[in-house]
C-alpha cells in the first residue's frame, strides 16, 4: 500500500530543514539556560504560590526549567509543527503546483497510496526531529549541571509529536481538497498561531476560559504535560483529529480533478473579465501592475500584504478592549512580579495599557508578522526570480542589476509600511473603542521601530538571496538569525555577565527604550535604518557580482 | 558603429568550478547576418549566450555586442538587443499583454501596432495568463517580446521549441526579414533543418569548444552526398570502405547506403567494375548528416 520510494524521497527532501531546526532549538535551549542560571534566584522562593501555578513551575525544580517552557513547549512546537505543515501542504498540492503530480501518478500507484506515503514521510521526519529534541533536552541540562527535577520531558515530547503531526495533517487535508498549496500552508499556519495565542490569553479572561477548548493548541499544552505527564484524553482528541484529517485528505485527493500547473483565478481576474468593471480593473490589475519592477513586486505580494495587514488591524483593535475584561487578580499578580521576570516580557508592566499592548502585540506578534512579510519579500525578490528562471528575461531589458535590487527593496519597504500603518491604526482604534488613552505619538514611534526592525531582516534576506540565489537559504537564514537574536535579546539581559550581548542584536533597538511609554528613541531608529541601508547596499554589490542561476 | 561586428567574442572562457563549460571561444558575427549556433544538449550554447548577455561572467576572455563590452556596457547593449532565453519561463500570473507591457515599460515604450502585427502573424493569444498557455503559445509571447523593439541584434536560445511546423515557418520568415533589414540574428538550435533554412553561417560547438565555423553554402559545397546503390547480388562492405572519401557504409544484403565527398566517377568506376548496379539514388546531405559527421570525426580523434 505504501510506496517506500515516495516516502524515502520525501524524507530525503526534507530532513535537512528538520535537522537545522532541531540543532537550532538545542542551541537556543543552551542560551536560555545559561541566561537563567545567571539570575539571582533568591526571589524565586518569595514568589506567590498562585504565580508558580500559572507559570507551571514545580517546587522541586531548578529555576532553569523555565527555559524548557519557553524554548521547547512554545518555540519548539511552533517550529516543528511549521515544518510538518509545510510538508503536509507540499504533499499533493505542492506537486500539483510544480506540475510533477502527473508524472508521479503516471506510475501504477493509486492516489491513496501516494497520500499515505507522503503522510508517512511527514510523520517520520517529525518523529526524527522530536527524538533529536528529546536527546538535547537531556544533554543540555546535564552539560550545564542543571537539575531538571520532576519534569516529564518524555510526556512533553509525546504531546509535541502528536500536535505537530496534527497540524501537518490539517495542511495535508486542506491541500488535498483544494490543490492549493499556499492556501493549505497559510490557513494551517493561521489556525496554529491563533490557537497558540488564544491558549495563552483566553484562560486569563473570566467567562472565556472554556472557549479555549475549541483550539487544537489546548489539547497539546492545556494539560501541562511538562509537569503533569501525558494527558491521554487530550492526546486522544488530537489523534482522532489526525485520523479524520488524513482520511479527509485521501477522499479529497481522490474525488477531484488534479490541477495542472495553471494559475489560480483571483478576484481581480474576475473583475477584469466582467464588462462592467473591465475598464477600471484593466488599469489597476493590468497597466499599473506592470508599470515598473517595484509596482509588479508589490502587486505580487498583495495577498500577503492584505492578509497580514488585516490580521494586525483586527488583533490590535481587539486586544485593547480585552484589557478591560482581564481579571483584576492577574493584574495584581503582575504587580508582584520581580524585576527579572519583568525583563522577560520586555519590562512590560501588565497593570498599564501600554504594558498590556506590549506583551500581547508589540513584543512578539509585531516582529513575527512584520518579518513574515519582509523576509518573504526579501528572500523572493532576487532569488525567487532566479529560481523561476525569469531573471534572465528581466535582465534582457535595458535595466541595471542595481536598479532591480533597489526597486525590489522599495517594494518591500512600501508593503511593510502599509502593514505598519494598519497596525498603528488598529492599535489606535482599540484605544478609542476602550477609551484607553494611548499616546498617538508613542504608538506611531513603536510601530515605526517595529517596521524598521522587520526591514533589517528583510534586507538581510535580500542580501543572502542576492549572493546565494536560493529562496530557501535566504528565508531560513534570515528567520534563523531573527529567532536567535530575539532570544539573545530576551534572555541575555537576565544575566549580568551576558547582558551587554543584547546590544549586538537588532531587537535591542526596537523595544528596549520602551517607546510605548517614552516615545521615539531617535538613536535606535537611526541604528535600524543604518543597518537596513548597509544590508541593501550589500545586496546591490553581491547581486552585481554574481552569476545568475539558470534554474530552480 | 556600423563597422563594428554585431557580436564578437575573444578567448571567451567560462568555468563552473572544475567544469569547463566554455573554452576559448572566438567568434565574430557580422551585421545583417543570420548566425546558427549548433550543438547537442550541454555543449555550451546556452553558456555562451548567457555570458555575452552578462547573466554570468566569463572566467577569461571578452565579448562585445555592437562594439560595446558586454560587462561594462551591459545596460546600454540591452537597449539594442532582443532576447529569447532557452527553456523560456515567464510570469505565470500575468497575461501575455501584461508581460509585453511590463517589458515595454522597462524599455521606455514600444510600437503597439507592430506588436499586434507580430501577434497576428504568430497567432498568439495575448489575453490569457501566461501560466495557462501551452508551451508553444507561451513561446510565441517570448518571441514577440524579443522582436517588438525592432532590435539591432536578436539573440535567441532554441527559440522555436514548442512551435508547430506552420509557426516555425512563419518564425523563419520573420528572421529572414530581420536580416534583410540589416539587423542580426544569433540563433542557437539543435533543429538543424531550421538553421539550414535561415542561417548564412553556422558555428558548431561541442564540449565547450567551437569545432567548426563555416557558411552554410560552403558546408554544402563540400559536396558531401548520401548515395544509395541497389545491386543484383549481395555485396561486401570492404569494397566501398576502401574508396577514399567514403564513410558511414551501411550494407543491407543487396542495398548499400554511404556518405561520399569525393569525385563521383571514382566511386562509380570502383563499384561498376565489380558488381551489377541496378539503381543509384543520390541526394545532397543535409546539415544533420554533416553535423553528425563532424561529431563522429571529433570522437574518433579523441
Amino acid at each position: 500500500m505504501m510506496l517506500a520510494n515516495v516516502t524515502t524521497k520525501t524524507i530525503l527532501d526534507r530532513w535537512k530543514g528538520m535537522a537545522i531546526a532541531a540543532g537550532g532549538l538545542a542551541l537556543m535551549l543552551w542560551f536560555a539556560m545559561a541566561a537563567y542560571r545567571g539570575i539571582d534566584t533568591d526571589f524565586f522562593t518569595r514568589m506567590p504560590e498562585a504565580w508558580r501555578a500559572l507559570m507551571n513551575i514545580p517546587e522541586d525544580a531548578d529555576f532553569a526549567v523555565l527555559a524548557y517552557a519557553a524554548m521547547y513547549s512554545s518555540w519548539g512546537t511552533l517550529t516543528v509543527a511549521s515544518l510538518a505543515l509545510s510538508m503536509g501542504s507540499a504533499s499533493i498540492a505542492g506537486e500539483e503546483r510544480n506540475g510533477t503530480i502527473g508524472l508521479l501518478l503516471a506510475n501504477p500507484r493509486s492516489r491513496m497510496a501516494v497520500v499515505l506515503s507522503k503522510t508517512a514521510a511527514m510523520v517520520l521526519v517529525v518523529l526524527a526531529g522530536i527524538l533529536a529534541l528529546w536527546g538535547s533536552a537531556h544533554l543540555v541540562p546535564a552539560l550545564m549541571g542543571v537539575e531538571t527535577g520532576g519534569l516529564h520531558l518524555g510526556a512533553l515530547m509525546v504531546h509535541m509529536f502528536v500536535a505537530s503531526v496534527f497540524f501537518g495533517a490539517l495542511a495535508l487535508a486542506i491541500g488535498g481538497w483544494t490543490g492549493n498549496r499556499g492556501l493549505a500552508s497559510g490557513a494551517t499556519a493561521g489556525i496554529m498561531v491563533i490557537s497558540f495565542i488564544a491558549n495563552g490569553i483566553l484562560p486569563l479572561v473570566e467567562g472565556w476560559d472554556r472557549v479555549v477548548k475549541i483550539f487544537p493548541w489546548y489539547y497539546y499544552d492545556g494539560g501541562d504535560p511538562l509537569n503533569r505527564g501525558v494527558d491521554w484524553g487530550h492526546l486522544a482528541v488530537l489523534l482522532a483529529g489526525i485520523v479524520v484529517l488524513v482520511a479527509a485528505a485521501v477522499v479529497g485527493v481522490r474525488r477531484r480533478d488534479l490541477r495542472d500547473r495553471g494559475v489560480a483565478v483571483t478576484m481581480l481576474d474576475r473583475l477584469r473579465a466582467n464588462p462592467r468593471t473591465q475598464k477600471i480593473m484593466e488599469k489597476i490589475a493590468g497597466g499599473a501592475r506592470v508599470s515598473r519592477v517595484a509596482a509588479k513586486a508589490i502587486s505580487d505580494h498583495q495577498t500577503l500584504m492584505i492578509v497580514v495587514g488585516y490580521v494586525m488591524v483586527f488583533m490590535a483593535a481587539f486586544i485593547g478592549p480585552f484589557y478591560l475584561l482581564i481579571d483584576e487578580v492577574i493584574i495584581d499578580l503582575a504587580e508582584q512580579f520581580p524585576e527579572a521576570i519583568m525583563a522577560m516580557v520586555g519590562n512590560a508592566d501588565m497593570a498599564t495599557i501600554e504594558g498590556w499592548y506590549q506583551t500581547e502585540i508589540f513584543s512578539l506578534t509585531v516582529p513575527v508578522a512584520f518579518m513574515a512579510v519582509t523576509i518573504v519579500m526579501g528572500a523572493k525578490a532576487l532569488a525567487g526570480e532566479e529560481a523561476d528562471r525569469t531573471m534572465g528575461l528581466l535582465l534582457g531589458n535595458p535595466i541595471s542589476r542595481r536598479r532591480v535590487v533597489l526597486e525590489k527593496a522599495a517594494a518591500m519597504t512600501a508593503v511593510i509600511a502599509v502593514v505598519g500603518m494598519l497596525t498603528f491604526l488598529g492599535t489606535m482604534l482599540g484605544s478609542l473603542i476602550g477609551s484607553l488613552g494611548m499616546s498617538v505619538a508613542n504608538v506611531a514611534a513603536t510601530t515605526l521601530l517595529g517596521t524598521m526592525l522587520a526591514l533589517v531582516f528583510g534586507a538581510l534576506a535580500l542580501a543572502i538571496g542576492a549572493a546565494a540565489g536560493r529562496v530557501k537559504v535566504a528565508a531560513y537564514a534570515a528567520s534563523g538569525l531573527a529567532l536567535a537574536t530575539y532570544i539573545i535579546n530576551a534572555y541575555f539581559p537576565l544575566s549580568d555577565t551576558l547582558a551587554p550581548g543584547a546590544r549586538w542584536t537588532p531587537f535591542y533597538y526596537y523595544l528596549t527604550s520602551d517607546p510605548l511609554n517614552h516615545g521615539m528613541h531617535w538613536g535606535h531608529l537611526l541604528v535600524l535604518t543604518g543597518l537596513t541601508v548597509v544590508l541593501i547596499a550589500a545586496a546591490v554589490a553581491l547581486f552585481d557580482r554574481s552569476d545568475l542561476r539558470q534554474s530552480g | 558603429m556600423t563597422s563594428d561586428p554585431a557580436i564578437r567574442t575573444t578567448g571567451l572562457t567560462k568555468h563552473y568550478g572544475h567544469v569547463e563549460a566554455l573554452i576559448d571561444l572566438n567568434l565574430e558575427v557580422g551585421p545583417g547576418e543570420v548566425f546558427g549556433f549548433l550543438g547537442p544538449n550541454g555543449a555550451g550554447k546556452t553558456t555562451t549566450i548567457r555570458t555575452i548577455l552578462d547573466e554570468i561572467r566569463p572566467t577569461a576572455g571578452t565579448a562585445s555586442i555592437l562594439g560595446m563590452d558586454t560587462g561594462k556596457h551591459s545596460v546600454e547593449i540591452r537597449r539594442h538587443i532582443g532576447y529569447v532565453p532557452g527553456d523560456l519561463a515567464m510570469y505565470p500570473n500575468l497575461t501575455g499583454k501584461d508581460t509585453l507591457t511590463y517589458f515595454a515599460n522597462l524599455r521606455g515604450g514600444v510600437d503597439w501596432e507592430y506588436v499586434a502585427e507580430l501577434a497576428e502573424r504568430l497567432d498568439a493569444d495575448l489575453s490569457k495568463k501566461v501560466g495557462d498557455l501551452s508551451s508553444g503559445n507561451r513561446q510565441k509571447v517570448g518571441l514577440i517580446q524579443a522582436f517588438m523593439n525592432r532590435p539591432e541584434v536578436l539573440i535567441m536560445d532554441e527559440p522555436s521549441s514548442g512551435l508547430d511546423p506552420l509557426m516555425q515557418r512563419e518564425f523563419q520568415a520573420m528572421m529572414r526579414e530581420v536580416s534583410a533589414e540589416g539587423r542580426t540574428v544569433f540563433l542557437s538550435s539543435h533543429t538543424l533543418s531550421e538553421v539550414q533554412r535561415v542561417a548564412d553561417r553556422v558555428g558548431i560547438i561541442r564540449s565547450g569548444r567551437l569545432i567548426a565555423l563555416e557558411t552554410v553554402a560552403d558546408l554544402r559545397a563540400k559536396g558531401m552526398r548520401r548515395i544509395e546503390f541497389q545491386f543484383a547480388e549481395p555485396v561486401d562492405a570492404s569494397v566501398f570502405e576502401s574508396v577514399p572519401g567514403v564513410r558511414d557504409v551501411d550494407v543491407l544484403r543487396r542495398r548499400v547506403m554511404l556518405s561520399y565527398d569525393g569525385k563521383i566517377d571514382v566511386l562509380l568506376t570502383t563499384v561498376a567494375g565489380r558488381y551489377d548496379v541496378i539503381d543509384i539514388t543520390t541526394h545532397e546531405a543535409d546539415l544533420e548528416e554533416i553535423f553528425l559527421t563532424y561529431y563522429r570525426d571529433e570522437e574518433e580523434a579523441v
